[in-house]
């Protein structure tokens, strides 16, 4: 040791210490220095939209998102996409007018249609329809259960475009042998229970006018409203729409239940029985165009074949996809969808009419309704005018439509696209009403979404907002289907419509068809404050 | 002039939108299925420095309803987290936010225990951690924007400006709708006044606010006791000094007493 410290370099204990005191006292001097400068402040350092870095606190033109309660059963939102672009927003307010049609503050509900047009909006998917499709594989693989599914009018030319297809590709077939390579257990047709909605709203129709002309319905249910004009029930959208903002027009209402609960119930009864097979047995699936389907099912009221089994807990419809999840479902498969060979709908509901095709498009509910109430009221088919009836096509925002029935008179009907463009028709048809002044009109079609449901909020994206260039190839490929490939163009005219009639039903808006087919509302005009402006 | 908000809970509706524009000005981590920003199990943790909390309630006609509520730091005008700051991480501005510089902070997280809003948070999945809170956007508002909260808010919920004239603002609001509103604006007087102010139609404890602080300043408070502790240490040392110097002086006595008596000591 004393040799070693003899041979290094010397350095006294004192010089030690003192060094080490004068670097402490350097050390401790720095920090303090440092505490001058405070450095810069957390947070801070990310963007918001370009609207929303302004100087002063100006009202922001385009701003925020509408609200989504996280038990909505139509859609979701993943907030780690959302850029507030505000975009959902103008299409719940401008479109539906359903945001900023209500007060605040707000009762016990977030205020929703179920319609899914944000989704279409949202530029970067931030808002989607809730995704079901696990809940449907499992049932698929499950053998002990008899998977059915039902499509929609509008899937058939909206689903290609998800496989690089033009827009409104008319895929049919190629969807049903997607549908049976997944597993389903039979392909059903929505369009066959449209031709069934138009048997019972049409018969409903004709017992309203001769209601309201002072005679009885010859095959009227006890209880059926009279009220006209009749509104269409088929678009769940409108129908939540109606209850929250004119439930005194409920009585329009008609009670049947839209094409989608119609073959669910249908198909848990007379399908189940005619085949043998316990309804607790098979579960329904609706691939549809749509969110709000995916409420409508979820409705309470909606089990008259669990009713009728003596099991109410039991839905007519299990699971809704819409078309985008149908059409992540065969891309999950490695369904090479394209070149699918095209297979039929099966048998005892998979036969369908021109007029139940054009349920897709604005204004063809009311076109198969006026083709097959012409039956009705006269005994005899339409002439070939009503076959193409122009008045009620297209992209306008409400349509009117007048025409000359031998041994009637005159029917007036009216059709309407997108929320906001109904209330041009229900105030005018609310002020009519307190007035005391007769009906303008004998039937509305009210679809929630513009288009129709072939734009409807659970069809392929196209461009943010939807465009009606991709409208416009849908519908044109719609009434191509009526015009040049369906066989029959008459709902009256369906052999499985008739022989569910024949062998189960009775006839149109009969007891039967009642305890199945029709449906009651709900006045929710009580979950809100009402306004009718924004 | 010090800023404020001036927040109207009755016009909320719950969309969150607040909660996302937080988390993209501040760059914050998403985490909904843990730390959800907006509804019943909404709260403030590190990486949530807003959140929108539901609360069932009953309204004005007796009937079930929902409110929404946002929460974030109130950025008090005499901050009890700054005052109990070691090192001066946590300071006032002049402008009225209450910010945090995290390169002065020595992680002793007293802040957190002097918070009587149990607003600061602690980054404790970390492994160099920060304490996490709100900082009222304070770069937008020396910039004169408003946080970015504020700017996106579809029912313009929020309202900025200076405290003073905010505190105006909402007792107007109350004198013109006194059926809607409960007579309090929270964060006038609570803890000696925040920067945000709030309006609501409930009472603000059904809506998770912490109504039972003090009205006076914290800092003030603890001031009353830490100014005298100056004249006390001093005292209290020039007394023992005295009783010191007085032993000492009665034991050297006694010493030399001792000395003179007895022998020599070894």
């Amino acid at each position: 040791m004393k040799t070693k410290s003899k041979n290094g370099p010397s350095c006294s204990r004192r010089f030690f210490l003192k060094g080490l005191g004068a670097a402490g006292m350097a050390g401790a001097l720095t920090t303090l220095s440092g505490c001058k400068d405070a450095g810069k402040p957390s947070g801070g350092e990310g963007w918001t939209p370009q609207q929303y870095n302004a100087p002063g606190s100006w009202p922001v033109q385009v701003r925020g998102r509408v609200p989504i309660d996280p038990h909505n059963p139509s859609i979701v939102r993943d907030d780690r996409k959302c850029i507030l672009c505000g975009q959902c927003t103008e299409a719940c307010k401008h479109v539906q007018s359903v945001e900023g049609f209500y007060g605040l503050p707000i009762k016990n509900d977030i205020t929703c249609i179920n319609c899914g047009q944000c989704a279409l909006w949202c530029p970067t998917g931030a808002i989607s329809e809730r995704d079901d499709i696990a809940k449907v594989l499992r049932v698929i693989g499950d053998t002990r259960l008899h998977v059915i599914v039902q499509t929609a009018p509008a899937t058939r030319i909206a689903i290609g475009e998800e496989f690089g297809m033009p827009a409104g590709s008319i895929v049919e077939g190629k969807m049903v042998a997607a549908l049976k390579l997944l597993g389903f257990d039979r392909v059903f047709d929505t369009n066959f229970s449209a031709d069934l909605t138009i048997m019972e709203e049409g018969t409903e129709l004709v017992n309203r006018i001769r209601a309201a002309a002072g005679g009885h319905g010859e095959s009227g249910h006890g209880h059926a409203p009279t009220a006209l004009p009749q509104f269409s029930s088929c678009s769940p959208g409108w129908v939540k729409f109606c209850e929250y903002f004119y439930p005194d027009l409920l009585e329009n209402m008609s009670t049947c239940k839209s094409p989608q609960q119609m073959l669910g119930a249908v198909a848990k009864t007379y399908y189940a029985k005619k085949k043998g097979i316990d309804p607790r047995q098979i579960v329904s699936v609706a691939i549809m165009p749509c969110t709000a389907k995916k409420f409508e099912a979820s409705r309470s009221e909606m089990n008259s074949a669990g009713v009728m089994a003596g099991d109410p807990g039991m839905r007519d419809v299990d699971f809704v996809l819409t078309t985008r999840e149908l059409a992540r479902m065969i891309k999950g498969k490695g369904i090479d969808f394209v070149k699918l060979d095209p297979q039929p709908y099966d048998s005892l509901m998979g036969e369908g009419t021109g007029a139940a095709v054009i349920f897709a498009a604005s204004g063809g509910v009311m076109e198969a309704a006026i083709r097959s109430g012409y039956f009705l009221l006269t005994g005899e088919n339409p002439p070939e005018s009503l076959y193409n009836l122009s008045a009620v096509r297209g992209l306008q925002g409400v349509k009117e439509a007048s025409l000359t029935v031998p041994g009637f008179g005159e029917l007036r009907v009216a059709v309407s696209q997108g929320l906001a463009n109904a209330r041009q028709l229900l105030d005018q048809i609310r002020a009519d009403k307190q007035a005391g002044r007769s009906p303008r009109y004998h039937f509305i079609e009210f679809m929630a979404c513009p288009g129709g449901c072939l734009s409807g909020g659970g069809q392929p994206k196209t461009s943010v907002p939807p465009s009606d260039w991709v409208r416009k190839e849908r519908l044109h490929s719609i009434y191509t289907i009526d015009a040049k490939l369906a066989k029959k163009r008459l709902s009256h005219e369906n052999k499985e419509v008739a022989d569910l009639y024949a062998d189960y039903l009775g006839k149109p808006n009969g007891d039967m068809a009642h305890r199945l087919l029709h449906t009651t509302y709900t006045d929710r005009s009580g979950q809100l404050t009402a306004k009718n402006k924004a | 002039m010090s800023k404020g908000v001036l927040v109207d809970m009755t016009k909320c509706f719950g969309c969150g939108a607040c909660t996302v524009a937080c988390k993209l000005w501040n760059e914050k981590k998403y985490d909904e299925v843990n730390k959800p920003t907006v509804g019943e199990a909404a709260q403030l943790v590190d990486i949530n420095w807003t959140v929108v909390s539901k609360h069932d309630v009953t309204d004005g006609n007796g009937d079930a309803a929902w409110r929404f509520a946002k929460k974030q730091c109130l950025h008090c005008v005499d901050p009890a987290c700054a005052s109990s700051c070691l090192v001066g991480a946590l300071r006032r501005t002049p402008e009225g936010p209450v910010v945090y510089h995290p390169d002065l902070c020595v992680g002793c997280r007293y802040c957190m225990v002097a918070c009587p809003f149990n607003i600061p948070k602690y980054e404790w999945d970390k492994s160099f951690p920060k304490v996490s809170k709100c900082q009222m956007c304070f770069t937008r508002v020396v910039a004169g924007e408003q946080p970015a909260c504020i700017a996106v808010c579809p029912n313009q919920v929020m309202q900025f400006g200076d405290r003073d004239a905010l505190v105006r603002e909402a007792h107007r609001r109350i004198a013109d709708n006194g059926q809607l509103y409960v007579n309090h604006v929270f964060g006038e007087t609570e803890v000696g006044g925040t920067a945000w102010l709030y309006l609501s139609d409930q009472p603000f404890d059904r809506l998770g606010f912490k109504t039972s602080v003090p009205q006076e300043s914290l800092p003030a408070y603890t001031w009353q006791i830490l100014s005298k502790l100056p004249a006390i240490l001093l005292g209290w040392t020039a007394i023992l000094s005295g009783i010191y110097f007085i032993n000492k002086r009665r034991n050297a006595a006694a010493e030399g007493k001792q000395d003179t008596t007895g022998g020599p000591q070894a």
